[in-house]
């Protein structure tokens, strides 16, 4: 009696597990195939070498890792300048609100 | 990629050059227009990102422009960019030469401000060497300012390597990275630096004679003698410092170290007073406000992490915390008239009781085991602890004429038994020589060493009983290292519950079975344990004795030393006295409950189970004593509470309290008729007394129906003593 109630149970929960899997491939496939232009270019950026002025002068450059719609944006490894010509010191993974982005450059 | 190809045609010149001068490898494109564009297409709250990066990860980055976390930020703000040395001296915003000595006397102050707030845990980056002087002090053409300077590289090298070597330091307490290239001047000797130092004090102390006749004269004749006072304090720390953190002779470098601490004493009072003569002494500022200090010098040699804001001590309060240092060096140098480990361990949690700084901590460290195993770079560890062992119980395997060592064996299984003690007993001293806090969580690790020792100690002690049961003159052997580390093991065990008290850790409604568990089993068994001692020594000297009745001579002798003995006798006064104090608490606690005076947690977020376990699980390594469980305890707190079929009233719990807090005050009495020789040891029993007299009175007013009706919580106030607080009722 309880083994048949426990397996009963095992299959429902098999059965929800497979529809949420198939409901997000689902979702995953719409997203891929309608992306918009400018997501697709953002997404080509990722993982690329970013080099980024801030509003006080500072450059950071390190890897595209993350953006939203304020143009927050995440790099990884990232070094910062205090201007052009100084020496870089280390930071790792940080995170530039969008307000204070001046200028965006792509390494290629 | 059409737009991306654009892109590529927009390639800003200017840009490309600026690149190409400091990193060729990059070919840096702008995109700025296109990015700004691109993004207004995600959706609010939408990230981009790619699938091995998640919101997870997001969070650990650091938010540029955030004052709290970008470090960074400070460098750029306004417009005065940090000197270095060379720009600074340059452009004259320090003098290299023709310094005031009033001047002089400010960048001395501010350096040991500096140097006592990374004492204090800041690192030396923000501190010290935001000291620009520091930076080049083979530039420096002003002398008694460049020797000053090499002497602090010295200084800070010497206090470096002795907390480091004692390591008795975590994140919160001390800094030891260097950052940047400050390297600490490895060419200069330490006899040169003494030498040299010693010449500029004998220039300024030539100086100094020459007495003044106007006012202008005696100004300059004050400040003389001002730096005079500061260029010997230097001198004589360092020599300390050398001498105290060298193995070799230790004992002899030690008693010259207490002449320097004197002087350095004499010479920080002068300091002190003469704080004002150093310029700008009265403005009260974060950071030190004398030419050559700026706080950004350093800022971006800082690590990537939160940026923690280094506020350097007041000058004066920097000279104070030296004085205290050279206080508790001289408290420091007395370890060696402690010869017995028992008396040093002693000495090592009272001194750490008084929380002391990092450096002295450290100090006290390397003094008394300067090398693993040798302690004052002379005795082996191993024998020092074998001596406290024999002294503690006297097991007859460790006593002179003894044969049972001569079995190879058995010789064997001793030596090795000390050896390990020699480890565990070793992180015991260096654990009392961490900060409070850190000591409790290092007391809990602590455990399962002494249960491995007091597995090993049973072990051994049954083999030698069985040994000396063959032998000649059968004596028992149980028990004897077995009882010794069960003491050792208890009093760690007390240590560690009282512990939770003076750091604040405990609420009220778990004093209850905190005080239950010290005065139901912990000091029950330490007074047995050391009864145990104490008759087993009583033992012996019979047995000794018997042996030396034939040779009839030094009876006299041994009968007055008997008289005399029973060298437990103060402690055990002491651990019953506590133990009837714990009682005392315990009692009034079930009382104040029964009255429903103990503020409770809610019901549904509370368990007293998970509290009591939680408290008590480093016990559980333990076989002796048995952990008590917490059905144990509320079993125990039924039976007591429902005594005799009839329902108890707090009335009857404040009586028994009483009652115990007069037995403890009788104890102490006799405790303190027995002239303890250590004035600590009378502090602390005068401390007990007056809460065992008070607390008496309280539980007297309550056991008389004061107050009854009153739901107010009562008070425990630790003002008195850091472990056994006084019960104020308001």
């Amino acid at each position: 009696m309880d083994t048949h109630e426990q397996n009963q149970n095992f299959d429902t929960i098999m059965t929800n597990e497979e529809k949420f899997n198939e409901n997000g491939e689902i979702k995953n496939e719409v997203i891929n195939i309608n992306e918009s232009a400018g997501k697709q270019k953002l997404r080509s950026w990722l993982n690329r070498h970013l080099r980024i002025k801030m509003t006080d002068g500072r450059i950071l450059t390190g890897a595209f890792l993350c953006t939203d719609r304020d143009a927050n944006v995440i790099l990884g490894l990232c070094s910062e300048y205090l201007s052009e010509n100084s020496e870089p010191r280390a930071l790792g993974l940080v995170m530039v609100p969008g307000r204070h982005i001046v200028t965006i450059h792509l390494d290629i | 990629m059409a737009r991306l190809m654009e892109e590529q045609n927009l390639i800003d010149m200017n840009d490309e050059k600026e690149t190409s001068s400091y990193q060729n490898s990059f070919n840096w494109v702008d995109i700025t227009q296109g990015f700004f564009e691109s993004i207004t297409e995600l959706e609010l709250g939408e990230l981009l990102h790619d699938e091995l990066f998640g919101l997870f990860d997001a969070m650990s980055a650091i938010e540029m422009m955030d004052p709290k976390m970008d470090a960074g930020m400070l460098c750029n703000r306004g417009n005065s960019k940090p000197y270095t040395f060379s720009q600074a001296a340059i452009t004259g915003v320090i003098k290299l030469d023709g310094l005031s000595p009033s001047e002089i006397i400010g960048i001395i102050d501010s350096t040991y401000a500096c140097i006592v707030s990374w004492l204090e845990g800041h690192s030396l980056a923000q501190t010290v060497f935001t000291n620009l002087y520091l930076h080049k002090p083979d530039q420096i053409i002003d002398k008694t300012l460049k020797i000053f300077c090499y002497a602090v590289y010295k200084i800070i090298e010497e206090i470096r390597e002795c907390i480091v070597k004692a390591s008795v330091y975590e994140e919160e307490d001390f800094q030891s990275v260097m950052y940047g290239g400050y390297k600490l001047q490895p060419d200069i000797t330490e006899q040169k630096t003494i030498s040299m130092l010693r010449e500029v004090e004998e220039e300024l102390h030539r100086k100094s004679r020459i007495k003044p006749v106007d006012d202008e004269t005696e100004r300059e004749y004050n400040d003389g003698l001002a730096l005079y006072a500061r260029i010997r304090f230097t001198k004589m720390l360092y020599q300390v410092l050398t001498l105290m953190g060298r193995k070799e002779q230790l004992q002899q470098n030690l008693s010259g170290c207490q002449r320097l601490l004197c002087n350095c004493s004499d010479m920080i009072q002068i300091m002190i007073k003469t704080v004002n003569r150093g310029v700008k002494a009265d403005e009260i500022t974060n950071h030190p406000n004398v030419m050559g200090f700026d706080p950004m010098t350093n800022q971006r040699l800082l690590p990537p992490t939160f940026p923690r804001y280094t506020k350097i001590k007041p000058r004066i309060e920097a000279l104070e915390y030296m004085d205290e240092l050279i206080n508790r060096f001289k408290i420091v140098t007395k370890i060696t008239s402690y010869n017995n480990f028992h008396g040093a361990l002693d000495f090592f949690l009272e001194f750490s009781r008084q929380s002391p700084c990092i450096l002295s901590r450290s100090m006290l460290q390397i003094v008394y085991l300067p090398t693993a195993n040798r302690v004052f770079g002379v005795h082996n560890f191993s024998d020092i602890l074998k001596d406290a062992a024999r002294n503690f119980i006297a097991p007859p395997a460790l006593m002179p004429k003894s044969v049972l060592l001569q079995n190879h064996q058995a010789k064997e299984f001793v030596d090795n038994f000390l050896g390990h003690c020699a480890n565990v007993f070793g992180t015991l001293l260096q654990t009392s020589g961490h900060n409070r806090a850190r000591q409790r969580d290092r007391l809990a690790y602590l455990f399962e060493n002494f249960a491995n020792l007091q597995d090993e100690a049973e072990r051994v002690d049954g083999y030698l009983h069985a040994l000396s049961m063959k032998g000649d003159s059968p004596r028992p052997h149980l028990a004897c290292f077995g009882t010794w580390i069960l003491y050792h093991t208890l009093r760690l065990m007390v240590m560690y519950l009282l512990s939770g008290f003076e750091l604040e850790l405990y609420s009220v409604h778990e004093y209850h079975y905190i005080f239950w568990y010290l005065y139901e089993f912990l000091y029950v068994w330490l007074v047995s344990a050391i009864t145990r001692a104490d008759t087993f020594i009583l033992e012996q000297d019979i047995h000794s004795e018997s042996h030396k009745g034939r040779s009839g001579k030094k009876n006299a002798k041994s009968k007055k030393k008997k008289a005399t003995a029973r060298p437990y006798h103060l402690e055990i006064l002491m651990y019953q006295a506590l133990q009837y104090i714990c009682g005392g608490f315990y009692k009034a606690l079930v009382g104040f409950r029964l009255d429903g005076r103990i503020p409770l947690p809610e019901n549904q977020f509370d368990c007293e189970r998970v509290r009591y376990e939680h408290r008590l699980l480093p016990f559980s390594y333990l076989l002796t004593p048995p952990p008590v469980n917490y059905k144990k305890f509320i079993e125990y707190m039924n039976a007591q509470v429902n005594k005799k079929n009839e329902k108890a009233t707090s009335e009857s719990q404040y009586f028994d309290g009483c009652r115990y807090f007069h037995q403890a005050k009788n104890m102490l009495d006799r405790a303190l008729e027995l002239n303890p020789a250590n004035s600590n040891t009378v502090n602390e029993i005068n401390d007990l007394l007056k809460v065992a007299k008070t607390n008496f009175i309280v539980l007297k007013l309550l056991n008389g129906g004061h107050k009854k009706d009153s739901k107010e919580p009562p008070i425990f106030d630790f003002s008195c003593h850091q472990h056994f607080p006084i019960i104020k009722l308001t």
